[in-house]
């Protein structure tokens, strides 16, 4: 029963990081001597914004996360600065830091609680991202908007350090200034990275009449070229790396909203998303999910793949031209269906704002259920998702200022 | 000098006036008719009386802590007053907390009931230490360094560091004294140092949160103090400093000159990254952290005419330029970056005691500050590991990247800066007196980056105009008892640029005007409870207008907010001090204050969402509660000890904040309501002993040993109540031992001393895990006439 469990909440684990695969040898994921065998737990990454500025982060352990209140007093690994966390197989991943560009590792050891490992390596800015590869290998990027290389390293997963790494320069991508990361999925021969022009001084985005992907071998890293679709504009906003999604057949698929919401200054195109069909490099144009008539002219800027054709969003509620300026909100969730171009809200939670961060990090996909933690006023709660009725139930408070990560362990 | 008036009592008094050498009077004086064992202490005004005395020869002991005692015979007559008018001589004293002596009593609104340490630094003319240095032996005051010389810190007083506390040199405001910073200048141009807490006096003209730094230079009339000292990590020091004045007609002449200069090549340990790998971490020299500086501050003028009692024009030229071995942290280091800045500051000083009318004390200043600072990051693709081992970041094709090390730059920041002061100040009777003061600032900045020459956020040039009026009355009651009340009123017009509509067609950036008033008010009140015991009570309600780099950015790190509003607080002390002499052999001083401050709207810096860069804004409130205790005793004038501890409690009060992430989530709860704040020390002490004796080679000759000790409890960077207690996150209980040694002859006019600073060579920080200095020497060479 626990292998399992444990094999399927693999899967979803790694469905949820946006980059499920279509084989998983279940033997390499055996646990090894120093492996935790117990229950597995919820694991939050909670964010405490300091009155000195400085954001902690307290990745802590929770048995029950729909009653009660949870918070870091006394307890979890505490990470200062700013960070993002992403969790592969057993591990979560912390990258970031105050003036750091490590990349830390978290897991379970034998006696259930939570440790770090990692530490050893540093690169030139922040890891932007982190993926797993379908080697089992880390896939991670170095894409600043004012730097003119992009880096790309495969990690280790064991020892947290740098197998390789290969940088190309931001012409390759395009002759503007500004490419901003928003988006990666390794499948089959190739990395797909996805990327939106961001002006690096005013963030303005003055090119959205087109969507970009610059595409590398794998696990080659090397630069192999740029396709492009002017049915939509670029993939991807900022922040919210949801730019690329992988289903459980390998089809890659890429959301395009030009958010204003999400950082766009303007927008030129129809809100769409595209399909890259597994084992190809172009775009599918017979396929074409049109937001304007499945939405009635709502937009998403965050998408995490569940199973099936079935995708968890979190809709903007107002039409683009109404939406505040970097202000992630109001969203409803949602689930899309990508085959028939459905859509399915989720009524019983409540509109909030977002975090602008990734959804595939900040919510948990777990035994048909989805985790989310949405303020209301001045608190926040945690809502779990029924994603067969649409139904939804709210749990414990969240006393943290939000919530960085939502996993299980 | 005594003067005898009869009167017709059976008994015999006494009163009389005691005075400082340079005709100010000294309040606080201990005067003991010593066979009575009768005594009194001097009120404000210095004066002091003792009434019934039999008649008798006596002793009479004139004592104060800072001058030397005096002691004469005085023949008193049955129904006679003697009138006496005495002189103490200033003695060299160290380290003390003693109240300021320096101002006028009976003319101006003085500062005597503020809480005020003041910081002789005449022991200290034979150290190598600097403004910085002396201050951060100061109950309450916490200095926070980066590093070594010319590396930037952070002053901390009762908890208010950055711009709530405000710093003045002679009374001129140092905001944006350009290139010329507390830890260049050398303990030789000062004469004292006064720190006031909380509470500042109205005649400094200012809007601090936290208190004021008032730096007092030398004011003696003809001298010359030349030193030089060399210190580990090739530091070189020297300074020349004098003064000429002609008695007949009035001319002066007086100047500082400074030069620093050092590799700051001390040991760090630090990681060391290979390929994207830590491969090491070990012992390494910093490489890239020289610092040079030099300072010339000269003034001319007229002293003691009828027109006036100082007319001084002065000059202040300052230099200095600054490598970047780290940002905010070691984790990254660099071996391009490059900060410099140059400043020009023409200043005029007049006071006149008496103006028109008697009892009319005016006294201005004006500065006038031009600086030019540049931040420079242009290497291209270049990364640097603490090896000082460089790699070139290329792409694929072997192109090299154009990146910079932090951010590609190449910004000049043009400022200008206008300060005026006026103080006036009248005595209505000799209870009671008024004082006004007007402060002028006006400031203009420029900023040009050649790298990124589109930046909107250099498009503006930005403006500043703050104006601060101050209107107190002082009043005597009685000879033990004196109480000031103040109001002070502030004006400040900020310009600059915004953005607006962002992401819609009609966005557009345009010059925005950012004006604000508001007002303040305290007291300030002192009592002589018997002549040892002195009780101080102060309160004020203060703001503290924003401040041009607060509001406008600094071109690199610091962004702009130009809807940022002051920072407000209730501050309140009740001190405490009392001070004894037994046998005129054994002096006792012992000091006790309790502060508290309710600060709300306090600016802070805000992180934004995944990216070094920051901005300000009223986040938040806080409280403080703290305690400072101090203690000297002297034995003779051979052997002294001191010490000084203090606690503060400095907690998060705000119930709400608001999330200033990008995505603007709104108030939220306070999760740390309640807590102690992260990052700022709570508890610490120093504690000094020295040695001195004089004539021990020949006449005029003296040897003086000092030992200094300073603790700072462990404390947390992040909430110490949030997390499992993660020891990464926890600066360490650092106790760090000075020595030096000194000797000088021909009644000072030769100095040599010795140091070692950090003995044990303990790994002592006090931001971040930014190192300090490990163990150092130094020698300094000093002559004097």
């Amino acid at each position: 029963m626990k292998q399992l469990f444990k094999l399927r909440f693999l899967i979803l684990i790694l469905l949820f990081a946006g980059m499920s695969q279509v084989i998983i040898s279940c033997s390499d994921e055996e646990t090894g001597e120093d492996e935790y065998v117990g229950e597995d737990a919820f694991v939050l990454s909670l964010a405490y914004q300091g009155t000195d500025g400085n954001f902690t982060y307290y990745t802590v352990q929770f048995d029950d996360v729909m009653n009660g209140s949870l918070s870091a007093i006394g307890k979890g690994i505490d990470h200062l600065g700013y960070y993002t966390f992403n969790q592969v197989d057993n591990k979560i991943y912390a990258t970031g830091g105050f003036e750091l560009t490590d990349i830390i590792a978290m897991k379970k050891n034998t006696a259930g609680e939570l440790e770090e490992s990692g530490g050893v390596s540093s690169f030139s800015n922040s890891l932007n991202d982190v993926i797993k590869g379908e080697d089992g290998s880390l896939v991670a990027i170095e894409m600043s908007n004012s730097s003119d290389v992009v880096s790309l390293h495969r990690i280790n997963p064991e020892t947290v350090s740098v197998q390789d790494s290969k940088t190309t320069a931001v012409s390759n991508l395009t002759d503007l200034t500004g490419p901003s990361y928003s988006g990666m999925v390794q499948a089959g021969n190739y990395l797909f990275v996805s990327f939106y022009i961001s002006d690096p001084a005013t963030f303005a985005t003055g090119y959205t009449d087109k969507a970009q992907l610059a595409v590398f071998t794998y696990p080659g890293l090397e630069f192999v070229k740029v396709i492009e679709d002017d049915r939509t504009g670029p993939i991807g906003g900022f922040g919210t790396s949801s730019g690329l999604i992988k289903d459980n057949s390998g089809n890659v698929y890429a959301l395009s909203h030009s958010n204003p919401a999400n950082g766009y200054s303007q927008f030129t195109k129809e809100a769409a998303i595209l399909k890259i069909n597994s084992g190809e490099t172009t775009f599918d144009q017979s396929y074409l999910f049109d937001f304007n008539s499945v939405t009635g002219g709502k937009t998403t800027a965050h998408l995490v793949y569940l199973e099936g054709n079935k995708v968890f969003a979190e809709i903007n509620m107002q039409d683009r031209s109404e939406q505040g300026a970097w202000s992630d909100s109001p969203l409803k969730p949602a689930i899309l269906d990508l085959q028939a171009q459905t859509v399915k809200y989720i009524d019983d939670v409540p509109e909030h704002s977002g975090l602008g961060r990734k959804l595939a990090a900040t919510s948990l996909y777990d035994n048909g259920y989805v985790y989310l933690v949405v303020p209301e006023d001045i608190n926040s709660y945690v809502y779990r998702i029924n994603t067969k009725d649409y139904s939804a139930t709210k749990g414990a408070v969240v006393e943290a200022n939000f919530t960085a990560g939502f996993f299980k362990l | 000098m005594p003067a005898t008036v009869w009167a017709q009592q059976a008994t015999a008094s006494l009163n009389g006036v005691v005075m400082a050498p340079d005709g100010e009077t000294l309040p606080g004086v201990n005067v003991v008719l010593k066979e009575l064992n009768k005594g009194t202490t001097t009120n404000i005004e210095g004066e002091f009386e003792l009434s019934a005395v039999p008649e008798g020869l006596y002793s009479l002991l004139i004592s104060c802590i800072g001058f030397k005692s005096h002691e004469q015979a005085v023949q008193l007559k049955a129904g006679q007053t003697l009138k006496l008018s005495l002189l103490l001589k200033e003695e060299s004293y160290l380290i003390n907390d003693v109240v300021v002596s320096g101002k006028s009593a009976t003319r101006r609104i003085i500062e005597q009931a503020y809480q005020v340490a003041s910081v002789s630094t005449k022991e200290l003319f034979n150290s190598t230490a600097d403004a910085k240095a002396v201050m951060n032996r100061i109950p309450g005051v916490r200095i926070q360094e980066e590093g070594g010389l010319g590396s930037d810190f952070s002053f901390t007083l009762n908890g208010f560091s950055g711009d709530q506390v405000k710093f003045f040199m002679d009374g001129i405001p140092m905001d944006n004294f350009g290139a010329m910073k507390l830890g260049d200048m050398p303990v030789n141009m000062i004469e004292r140092i006064d720190v006031y807490k909380g509470v500042v006096p109205v005649w400094l003209g200012t809007d601090a949160l936290g208190g004021a730094v008032n730096i007092v230079t030398n004011r003696k009339e003809k001298y010359l103090d030349a030193s030089y000292s060399f210190r580990s990590f090739n530091t070189h020091r020297a300074s020349v400093n004098g003064a000429y004045t002609n008695n007949k007609t009035g001319f002066t002449v007086r100047g500082n000159l400074f030069y620093n200069y050092s590799d700051n090549n001390y040991k760090v340990w630090a990681r060391i990254v290979e390929n994207n790998t830590v491969v090491d971490t070990a012992w390494v020299r910093r490489f890239h952290d020289r610092y040079r500086s030099a300072s010339v501050k000269l003034e001319s003028g007229y002293i003691n005419k009828p027109f006036a009692d100082n007319l001084l024009v002065g000059v202040m030229l300052s230099t200095n330029d600054k490598q970047v071995q780290h940002g905010a942290t070691m984790n990254t280091v660099y071996g391009g970056i490059m900060r410099n800045s140059k400043s020009l500051v023409p200043t005029m000083k007049y006071n006149k005691k008496n103006l028109l009318t008697d009892g009319l004390d005016v006294s201005l200043f004006s500065a006038f500050n031009l600086s030019e600072s540049q931040v420079i990051d242009t290497l291209s693709g270049v990364r640097y590991n603490w090896l000082g081992e460089k790699t070139i970041l290329t792409s694929g094709d072997g192109q090299p990247s154009t990146d910079g090390e932090f951010y590609r730059t190449f910004t000049t920041l043009d400022e200008q800066e206008l300060s005026s002061q006026l103080n006036l100040s009248y005595a209505i009777s000799t209870k009671s007196s008024l004082a006004l003061n007007y402060a002028f600032n006006h400031f203009h900045r420029k900023a040009f980056d050649t790298e990124h020459p589109d930046d909107v956020d250099n498009r503006f040039p930005k403006s500043l105009r703050k104006q601060v009026l101050g209107l107190a009355l002082k009043f005597d009651p009685d000879r033990r008892w004196s109480t000031t009340v103040f109001g002070k009123m502030y004006h400040i017009k900020a310009k600059t640029s915004k953005e607006f509509d962002f992401a819609l067609e009609t966005q557009r950036i345009e010059e925005v005007l950012n004006t604000q008033l508001n007002f303040g008010y305290g007291l300030a009140s002192t009592w002589f409870v018997v002549p040892e015991l002195q009780l101080k009570l102060s309160y004020e309600h203060t703001s503290r207008m924003p401040t041009p780099e607060e509001i406008f950015g600094d071109g690199l790190f610091v962004g702009a907010n130009p809807d940022l509003g002051p920072e407000q607080s209730h501050n309140f002390n009740l001190g405490a001090e009392y001070r004894f002499k037994l046998n005129n052999t054994h002096q006792f001083a012992l000091g006790g204050s309790f502060i508290y401050r309710d600060a709300k709207d306090l600016i802070y810096t805000v992180v934004t969402v995944s990216s070094p860069k920051t901005y300000y804004d009223n986040l938040s409130k806080t409280r403080v509660m703290g305690f400072e205790g101090n203690f000297i005793y002297r034995w003779h004038e051979i052997a002294h000890v001191g010490a000084n501890v203090t606690f503060q409690d400095i907690t998060d009060r705000a119930k709400l904040v608001y999330n200033e992430s990008y995505t603007g989530t709104g108030w939220q709860q306070n999760f740390h309501y309640g807590f102690r704040l992260p990052n700022k020390p709570y508890l610490f002490a120093n504690f000094n002993a020295g040695l001195n004796f004089a004539d021990i080679t020949c006449p005029g000759s003296s040897l003086s040993f000092n030992y200094y000790l300073n603790f700072v409890e462990q404390y947390f960077l992040t909430w110490a109540e949030l997390g499992s207690g993660n020891s990464k996150y926890v600066i360490p209980r650092q106790v760090s031992h000075d020595v030096e040694l000194s000797y000088s002859w021909k009644k000072g006019k030769y100095n040599i001393s010795g140091e070692c600073s950090n003995l044990f060579d303990a790994k002592l920080y006090d931001k971040y895990y930014l190192q300090k200095p490990g163990r150092a020497f130094s020698i300094k060479l000093r002559y004097t006439i």
